[in-house]
């Protein structure tokens, strides 16, 4: 019974909600990014080493500039850049895209590893470079409940929702989006009907590197102020599981991404509760729910979801 | 280009045969934790400027660089440092395989004796156990916590000291303040350790060892946003000031002196003198005084201790120091046993200590 209580308490906890929110922001950035790339056809699975160059980038910059804002810019333009890497080795060259993925994951492990020593003077992690501070909002945090959870948050939790929202509106209501989605399906029809293959597959692709950016540039300078090396976290992983749950669309996506903020949440409170006593080897189940809903609800859905036809074949012009 | 190649290999087998050279190789962790790691080097560089010893280190991104980073730093060097519960199996393997190298390892021991292996490890529980009586005497919720890396040895080691000295603090005192232990499974996600800080906070925590790397990046983080919520500092003093009025949140650092990351939300810190250990097996190597197995260091042999609290002393009240300064002397007199086990921490009693004063 007491497990039960303790279980209502944290449903009933303003302070669950937030953290479902600030642990979901990251992976809504990330799994967008994703969308973009994967409703083109190329596969994205670079997405955990352009949020890692994305959080090192805006710490560097806010770092020399002083300015959270401009780190926060030019974590996107890196994230672009990187991101440009992959569009090229993929679209252009028609390399194999999940190989080219990995091998962006352990350029960004590299890259930034090496670079802290000489920019920052140390290895591993650096010092407080300013992050952006939370926003409060005056109306809507004076009210109860809701105020609690939504009043007074970081900015980035309010701009991934506006990111999903942009997002499906230029999705599914733009020409750009129906060219994007066709060019998915099927590369040769779109072709046919003059539509620019590869321009559509490196604005996609481009586009995950802008989402990605930012997922990064909060995981750093949006909540703790720091880089460490490696603080990415396998969250990356986690944003391609919330898209492909997502069923490859915008809303979905984040609303697979605040199920998994809200079992991360809910292990941290369950570890705090004190109503419940779990033994200390019990504690690390805690953090594989996530992983465990993963492969469960993957496993489970992904015979019913629509993956585009052309995603992860490269697009040859026949001459 | 063949000369080139010659001489360049001719110049390796020079440094080799006449430089004493140490290496340490980092676990995953790697430098720049600010707290483990960097002690360590800081020991081996300490040792190795006196000496005039040549010294390089080389760090670790997976598991799997453990073996070729040893082996490659046993052929290089002299001695070889591995650091890190997490090297322990990588770390025997190999230094079976070079018996003329001498190998030292941090933070772990398996008991296999080798006569060219030494190991060092700690009474953590020592340290986090002074940590643990000054958190349950400066709480005001009556809760406090600590958060754990990845539940290995050392970590574990560190939980239980620390929620010995909570269960210390009580029974001396007749209060009923609660420790609580969770994980972040994690040593390098500050994200994470800043959601589990607000949720801890939130559950009515309000002091917070950290025993986790990097991830304690997330603690500082969180606790300075809590405080400045709560007052309005501007400056140290201020801040300070206020804490001291009304008290407010705190962590509490690992391994070495944490104050200076956060001035005023740091309380203490746990010591854990890995400098100490590295200094220690840079010399005996060089000198020749090399004794194989392991040493254990403790608040005794000066390896584990508490902070010298350079910014918050002021807010400790006075007979809490002083009766930490006793718990210390007591231990060193091996008058009072610190719990490093699970069955040990539930069967701890601490017997009647009259602190004479």
């Amino acid at each position: 019974m007491r497990v039960l209580e303790a279980i209502f308490l944290v449903f009933i906890n303003p302070l669950f909600y937030k953290i479902t929110l600030t642990a979901a922001t990251p992976l809504i950035f990330a799994s967008l990014g994703g969308v973009y790339s994967e409703i083109t056809g190329v596969v994205n699975i670079a997405l955990e080493g352009i949020m890692l160059l994305g959080a090192f980038t805006s710490v560097v910059f806010t770092w020399l500039t002083g300015n959270v804002w401009i780190g926060v810019f030019m974590a996107v333009v890196s994230g672009v850049a990187l991101a440009w890497f992959h569009a090229w080795g993929s679209i252009k060259w028609a390399g194999n895209q999940v190989v080219l993925g990995t091998a962006l994951i352990l350029i960004a492990q590299g890259i930034t590893g090496f670079l802290m020593e000489p920019i920052f003077g140390k290895p591993g992690q650096t010092d407080f470079v300013g992050k952006v501070e939370e926003l409060r909002i005056p109306g809507l945090a004076d009210i109860p409940f809701l105020g609690k959870i939504i009043g007074e948050t970081s900015p980035f939790v309010y701009m991934a929702f506006a990111a999903v929202a942009f997002s499906w509106w230029l999705i599914y209501k733009t020409k750009l989006g129906l060219r994007m989605r066709s060019v998915g399906e099927n590369p040769e029809a779109a072709d046919t009907l003059g539509i620019n293959v590869y321009g559509i597959r490196y604005f996609g692709v481009l586009m995950s590197g802008v989402w990605a950016g930012l997922a990064g540039a909060y995981l750093s300078v949006g909540e703790v102020g720091h880089f460490r090396e490696l603080m990415s976290g396998g969250r990356g992983f986690i944003a391609l599981a919330a898209m492909i749950l997502g069923n490859y669309n915008p809303v979905g996506a984040m609303l697979a991404s605040l199920l998994f903020g809200a079992s991360s949440a809910f292990a941290n409170q369950m570890q705090s509760s004190s109503l419940i006593h779990v033994s200390a080897t019990v504690k690390p189940l805690f953090d594989m729910i996530p992983f465990i809903l993963t492969i469960i609800v993957v496993a489970g859905f992904v015979g019913k979801s629509h993956v585009p036809k052309a995603d992860g074949v490269p697009y040859e012009k026949e001459a | 280009m063949k000369k080139v190649v010659f001489f360049f290999l001719l110049s390796i087998l020079f440094a080799s045969v006449f430089g004493f050279k140490v290496i340490m190789v980092t676990d995953i962790g790697g430098l720049g934790d600010g707290s483990f790691m960097d002690g360590t080097w800081s020991g081996i560089v300490k040792a190795c400027r006196e000496l005039g010893i040549e010294y390089d280190v080389i760090q670790s991104k997976e598991q799997s660089d453990y073996i070729p980073n040893l082996s490659k730093a046993a052929e290089l060097a002299d001695v070889v440092f591995a650091v890190g519960f997490l090297m322990s199996d990588a770390f025997y393997k190999v230094a079976e395989q070079y018996p003329g190298t001498y190998f030292v390892g941090i933070d772990f021991n398996n008991g296999q004796n080798l006569p060219n292996v030494m190991t060092f490890t700690f009474k953590e529980q020592e340290g986090s156990f002074l940590t643990g009586y000054l958190a349950a005497g400066m709480t005001k919720t009556g809760k406090v916590a600590i958060i754990g890396g990845i539940p290995i040895p050392p970590v574990q080691r560190y939980a239980i000291g620390f929620l010995a000295g909570v269960k210390a603090y009580n029974k001396l005192h007749g209060t009923n303040v609660e420790g609580k232990l969770v994980y972040a499974n994690s040593f390098v996600d500050p994200k994470k350790g800043k959601e589990l800080t607000h949720s801890l906070i939130g559950e009515g925590v309000d002091i917070i060892q950290q025993a986790c790397g990097g991830t304690a990046l997330g603690i500082i983080e969180a606790v300075k946003e809590e405080n400045n919520r709560i007052s309005n500092a501007k400056d140290l003093h201020e801040l300070i000031d206020f804490l001291y009025e009304n008290g407010g949140f705190y962590m509490l650092g690992g391994d070495v002196e944490q104050e200076w990351q956060a001035p005023g939300h740091i309380l203490a810190s746990a010591i854990k003198r890995v400098d100490v250990a590295s200094y220690l097996g840079v010399v005996k190597a060089f000198n020749g005084d090399w004794t194989s197995g392991n040493v254990e260091l403790g608040i005794k042999e000066e390896g584990e201790g508490i902070s010298r609290m350079p910014y918050t002393k002021g807010l400790v009240p006075n007979k809490l120091l002083a009766e930490i300064e006793y718990l210390i002397k007591l231990v060193k007199e091996e008058k009072l046993i610190i719990p490093s086990t699970n069955e040990e921490l539930e069967a701890f009693r601490i017997g009647k200590i009259e602190f004479p004063f």
